[in-house]
């Protein structure tokens, strides 16, 4: 919202505050101000002119020159060439001299025209763009001093103060320059200037008819006006509605403008002529009926709208915008004024249907003081008077509905003000301040104040003590409350455990893992959804997403990173990505509606196809299981965890690549796979970019569930071990895990560690089987082996493979 | 030569002779290696001279005692020229490796190729430590969230204006029930003001960090998801000088200096009286872009909690009171390492992450 720094001079005595105090003042007790403009800063770089003389131009029909007296130094008239056909001597005019640079950037240069020298530009309205007039040059009063600026000759000369709308909010009497003048006058201790706002004097004719049938309209003031003429507003107020924005139209207009920006109290005109004698319906519109509203448009209306209608004919959309049929134009002359308060809920609600915000909607939804009306209607009807001191007000005001003054009363600790600010402020400082805000304070004993609200603030804002401290503590100025520290009992914070999980996890991933931290969004796209086959899965659905193929909430956190692995693949060879986040699932929902929230760690490795002829296990799936087994013992995670090819994967996972861990109860801990290979062409990974992917899904949920501790300490080894390599040969279909088995027993508790390093097929190795090769760690913690002990072991293992079909390769 | 003829002389001229050959070799050794060899050829266990004292035996018995001696000075003599050779080449080698020649120290470091910590993780632990430094509890909470916690508990009730500027996500559960209440992607932290009310007894402090959502066009400042930190203190006679003295031990751990503060009237419905906390620009002394021009960047809206909040929360409002803030985490990201374009954060760019 704007607020002209003039218009606000009506109300309160700003001598000694500039525009740019004034500011200040009202972000440290009011409202944020966004901005102080100067306005109309082209004012302030033409200035007056007075046109000596006028000839026709020698060689030009339509163009004159002129010699005008801008009252420089030497006192030589300019010659100005000029176009316009209204000049003429002994006007005042607006001249812009050489080298002022005119709104659009157009800098005036000294010129030729048909060989005549001119030397400025006499300006039109629509030059200056302070209007749309452009038959010819502004005329200014004959009393302007030559050679001042127009901006100082007119008396105009103005800030326009942005206020931010968000911090007024809450504050429906600032919607009004006499709002926020009173603020002034609090801050600054000074008198809010008297301001007349009697009802209106009326004859005696009948009011006009008026039927309120809703409850969303508390009160409605008609206000018949006859003699009124739609004529061009005095420039007075032209200037003010300029300044904040307004394009001035006609008196009528202008002046139903004016009070609302005064005030804060929206108000509209009918054409009284094309009223029904019915009188005025304020009622409820009915489904399937429209209006065609001032805009031009034809806005299809709901049951909880609520209109005013003359007779049954809908006429105004209440509190929004009126309708094109009853509309004020330039032969009106009997005008029904309408002053009312609609119910703010009800105004914003379709306002907000609509999409169709107005400076009345606005002000409306903040919940408008039902008081202000009457005052509202004294207000225009006087401006009226003095512009057209033959307008008369024949009927009585119809003033109808049902109201109550939110004036009330309340009862304020002067000590809960001191300890809720932490500020020490004696009783009279704190009667002081609300006195200024125009609160009526009285005591009621020695520790407590009877604080009177009067209706403007009781509507919204103010209706507890705590209220009052507020208003007590800007005033103040919170800048002079002295910085205090809480005193508390000192207690360890209450213990987060899947804080403490995540980050630990985050650490080791992005540390001894080398994995870069992403975080994605918690949208998924169609496009994704469609390729996992996942559309039909029920998700939370955002009604109005930013992107319509966007709509759904991820219900798993994988599928995110899928997202940008082709542009990061033509940037990277290598990828290593991970994500902690959230899921949810709607077909888990509570009572309440709330869907089950799961919480995992997604992870990505990719890379280049490989090269071949490295070890059987650097293939990015080997390498990221190998990642996800010291995650989880790092995380302390017992023992051995059992890996197994799962009997139902997740659609992203390639069908015969991929392993699952977990309790076996329900969904498992961790699931490591390759990527499908048909996703992974979908998303674009092939030819140039055709890459290797292993994904891993880990459930931090079910990681939480799991039973982690500190892994104790295993001595070191007092004795040396004995290493020694063997190969194993053994059916295809035999797992590691059973060989490892047989290798351990084998070692009668001496095998302290097997690792494989080498898997074969080919060449001495019969079709259908394989070959394992492994390190093997005997150790005692008893003595010393000998080769004597690794003879005896190979002997123990040939004897145990025998189980398997095992056959130790010599 | 003729054994018969050998006399002490010969024997002497032999001596020397093989002496002067094995000098000979010795000296001509460039390297260990080499050396190692001529080493073995005389001194090794198949070497001449261990096979002259192998002969000594088929020797008359008056001849061995020389020839004995003979064969030990020989070794004795080629053992010091070995040994003597081999310094030398020690020497050489040393000197050679301490040339430096064929390595270049002014090559490029090799790469570690590390991993890295998301920012908005990096910043949020941060604040985290800090807080718990001061006893404050880290709570999470949903980021598809009940109307009820993000804004009816919070006195923003349907209709009211405030709704307005936080432009919400809607959402619908698919295959929900009937009866569900009203679903929204949270507009802000602070429905874990409500959820943290529930959850613990005062007197507590709790901060929440996380997600949140707002419909609104992206650009380089506005993203639709972004991060926020909520803290909420609630004790007895919790005043505004408390919150004033919290928000500027804050400031000094984000940005590790003594900023001037300036707390201003601020609207939001949970929190009565409401504030804007801007705190003297870090970045300028008089007007900058961060802070567009004005020295005073906008951190922290906070306040009192609203008693209707407290009352929502289930605490009673006539014995504790509290304050409340919220702190952009995103934005805050931005100010420390000074991105210029808040949608980085969720591109998934390995060139922006990998910066970290």
């Amino acid at each position: 919202m704007y607020v002209s720094y003039r218009w606000l001079a009506r109300h309160v005595d700003l001598s000694g505050i500039d525009a740019h105090q004034l500011a200040d003042d009202l972000t440290l007790s009011t409202a944020e101000v966004e901005g102080v403009e100067l306005f109309a800063p082209q004012l302030s770089d033409v200035v007056v002119g007075h046109v000596v003389s006028r000839e026709a131009h020698p060689d030009a029909d339509k163009l004159s020159v002129c010699k005008v007296d801008v009252g420089g130094g030497d006192g030589e008239p300019l010659q100005i060439v000029c176009g316009a056909p209204n000049v003429a001597a002994g006007q005042k005019v607006a001249v812009a001299t050489v080298g002022t640079v005119l709104p659009g950037d157009f800098k005036i240069k000294k010129s030729k025209i048909r060989n005549v020298e001119s030397r400025g530009m006499i300006c039109s309205v629509r030059e200056l763009d302070i209007g749309d007039e452009h038959d010819g040059i502004w005329v200014l009063p004959t009393d302007a001093t030559a050679g001042s600026t127009v901006a100082e000759a007119l008396d105009i000369l103005d800030w326009a103060i942005e206020i931010d709308n968000k911090s007024l909010t809450h504050r429906p009497d600032l919607w009004g320059h006499r709002g926020i003048a009173r603020e002034i006058a609090a801050i600054h201790g000074r008198e809010l200037l008297p301001l007349d706002l009697r009802p209106p004097e009326t004859g005696n004719a009948p009011a006009f008819p008026v039927h309120v049938e809703s409850d969303a309209c508390s009160r409605y003031l008609g206000l018949r006006v006859e003699g009124a003429r739609a004529e061009p507003s005095p420039d007075w107020l032209r200037w003010l509605l300029l300044a904040v924005g307004q394009r001035p139209i006609d008196l009528i207009v202008d002046l139903s403008n004016f009070v609302m920006l005064d005030l804060g109290q929206p108000n509209h005109t009918f054409d009284a002529s094309r009223l029904s004698s019915e009188g005025i319906r304020v009622r409820n519109a009915r489904s399937s009926e429209t209006l065609t509203t001032l805009d031009g448009e034809t806005r299809k209306l709901a049951e909880s709208d609520l209109l005013i209608c003359s007779g049954d004919d809908p006429v105004a959309l209440a509190g929004i915008m009126g309708g094109e049929a009853s509309k004020v134009g330039e032969d009106t002359s009997q005008l029904l004024l309408e002053v009312a308060t609609f119910d703010a809920a009800t105004v914003r609600r379709t306002s907000a249907r609509l999409g169709l915000r107005t400076d009345s909607s606005a002000r409306f939804e903040k919940c408008l003081d039902p008081t202000l009306p009457i005052a509202a209607a004294g207000h225009f009807a006087r401006l009226l008077a003095a512009v057209q001191p033959e307008v008369r007000f024949p009927a009585v005001l119809t003033d109808v509905g049902n109201w109550r003054d939110p004036a009330l009363e309340i009862n304020l600790q002067t000590e809960r003000v001191r300890t809720a600010l932490g500020a020490d402020i004696p009783d009279p400082a704190i009667v002081d301040i609300l006195t200024r805000l125009q609160f009526d304070v009285s005591r009621t004993n020695d520790t407590e104040l009877r604080v009177g609200v009067p209706s403007a603030r009781g509507i919204k804002d103010v209706t507890t003590a705590q209220d009052l401290i507020e208003e007590v503590g800007r005033i103040y100025r919170y800048g002079n409350i002295p910085e205090q520290f809480m005193q508390a009992a000192v207690e360890p914070p209450r213990p987060d455990e899947r804080r403490e999980l995540v980050r630990r996890i985050q650490d080791r991933l992005s540390g001894t893992a080398r994995f870069h931290e992403l975080l994605s969004y918690s949208f998924i796209d169609d496009d994704t959804l469609t390729r996992l086959g996942w559309t039909d899965r029920p998700h939370v659905r955002v009604r109005n997403p930013m992107d319509q193929e966007e709509s759904r909430v991820r219900r798993a956190v994988l599928p995110s990173l899928l997202g940008d692995l082709e542009a990061n693949r033509r940037a990277r060879s290598e990828i290593r990505f991970f994500e902690v986040g959230k899921g949810y699932l709607p077909e888990h929902a509570n009572d309440r509606g709330e869907p089950r929230e799961v919480h995992q760690l997604a992870m990505l490795w990719a890379a280049a196809p490989d090269r071949g002829g490295e070890r059987f296990d650097d293939d990015r799936f080997h390498q990221l299981l190998g990642v996800v087994e010291d995650l989880f013992s790092y995380l302390g995670l017992p023992g051995e965890l059992v890996w197994a090819v799962p009997a139902e994967a997740p659609s992203w996972a390639h069908p015969a690549q991929v392993l699952a861990t977990g309790d076996g109860s329900g969904e498992p801990l961790a699931l490591v796979a390759n990527l499908e290979p048909g996703l992974a062409r979908a998303i674009g990974l092939r030819d140039e970019l055709a890459s290797d992917v292993a994904v891993a899904e880990i459930s931090i949920d079910a990681l939480l569930a799991a039973p982690r501790g500190v892994r104790p300490f295993r001595p070191v080894p007092r004795y040396p071990g004995v290493k020694l390599d063997v190969a194993i040969d053994l059916p295809e279909a035999t797992p590691a895990a059973d060989l490892v088995a047989v290798l351990v027993e084998a070692g009668k508790k001496q095998v302290a560690d097997t690792e494989l390093f080498d898997v074969y097929r080919g060449k001495n190795v019969e079709p259908g089987r394989k070959s394992l090769a492994y390190h093997v760690l005997l150790q005692s913690e008893a003595k010393t082996l000998s080769d004597k002990d690794q003879t005896k072991y190979l002997a123990r293992l040939e004897k145990g493979l025998t189980r398997i079909d095992g056959r130790l390769r010599k | 030569m003729n054994p018969e003829a050998n006399s002490d002389e010969a024997r002497e001229m032999d001596l020397a002779r093989q002496k002067d050959e094995a000098r000979e070799k010795i000296d001509a050794c460039a390297d260990s290696a080499a050396l190692k060899d001529v080493e073995r050829h005389y001194l090794g266990r198949k070497g001449i001279v261990a096979s002259a004292l192998a002969g000594i035996g088929q020797l008359p018995p008056d001849e061995r005692k020389d020839a004995g001696q003979n064969a030990n000075r020989l070794k004795q003599a080629i053992q010091e020229l070995v040994d003597a050779r081999a310094r030398v080449l020690d020497e050489t080698s040393l000197a050679a490796e301490r040339s430096g020649a064929g390595f270049d120290p002014t090559l490029p470091a090799a790469r570690l190729e590390s991993g890295s910590l998301h920012p908005v993780t990096q910043v949020t632990r941060e604040l985290e430590d800090l807080f718990l430094s001061m006893g404050y509890s880290v709570l999470d909470g949903p980021e598809v969230e009940l109307d009820h916690y993000n804004f009816e508990a919070l006195n923003i009730p349907a209709d009211h204006p405030a709704r307005d500027s936080h432009d919400t996500f809607f959402c619908t559960a698919e295959g929900s029930k009937d009866a569900a209440e009203q679903l929204v992607m949270r507009t802000h932290t602070s429905p874990v003001q409500v959820r943290a009310m529930e959850q613990l007894e005062p007197p507590f402090r709790v901060i929440a960090p996380g997600r949140c959502f707002r419909q609104e066009t992206t650009d380089a400042s506005h993203d639709h998801t972004f991060y926020q930190m909520e803290g909420m203190v609630v004790g007895r006679d919790i005043s505004v000088g408390h919150l004033i003295g919290a928000m500027r031990t804050l400031l000094r751990g984000i940005f590790k200096q003594d900023l001037d503060v300036r707390l201003r009237p601020g609207y939001f419905p949970f929190v009565e009286p409401g504030f804007e906390l801007d705190a003297r620009c870090p970045f300028c002394e008089d007007g900058c872009s961060v802070c567009k021009r004005t020295t005073w960047i906008e951190l922290l809206p906070c306040g009192l909690v609203h008693p209707n909040v407290l009352r929502a929360g289930g605490i009673d409002s006539d014995i504790w009171s509290g304050f409340a803030f919220g702190l952009g985490l995103s934005r805050l990201v931005m100010l420390r390492y000074g991105v210029d374009d808040v949608r980085h954060l969720f591109g998934g760019d390995l060139r922006f992450l990998e910066q970290f």
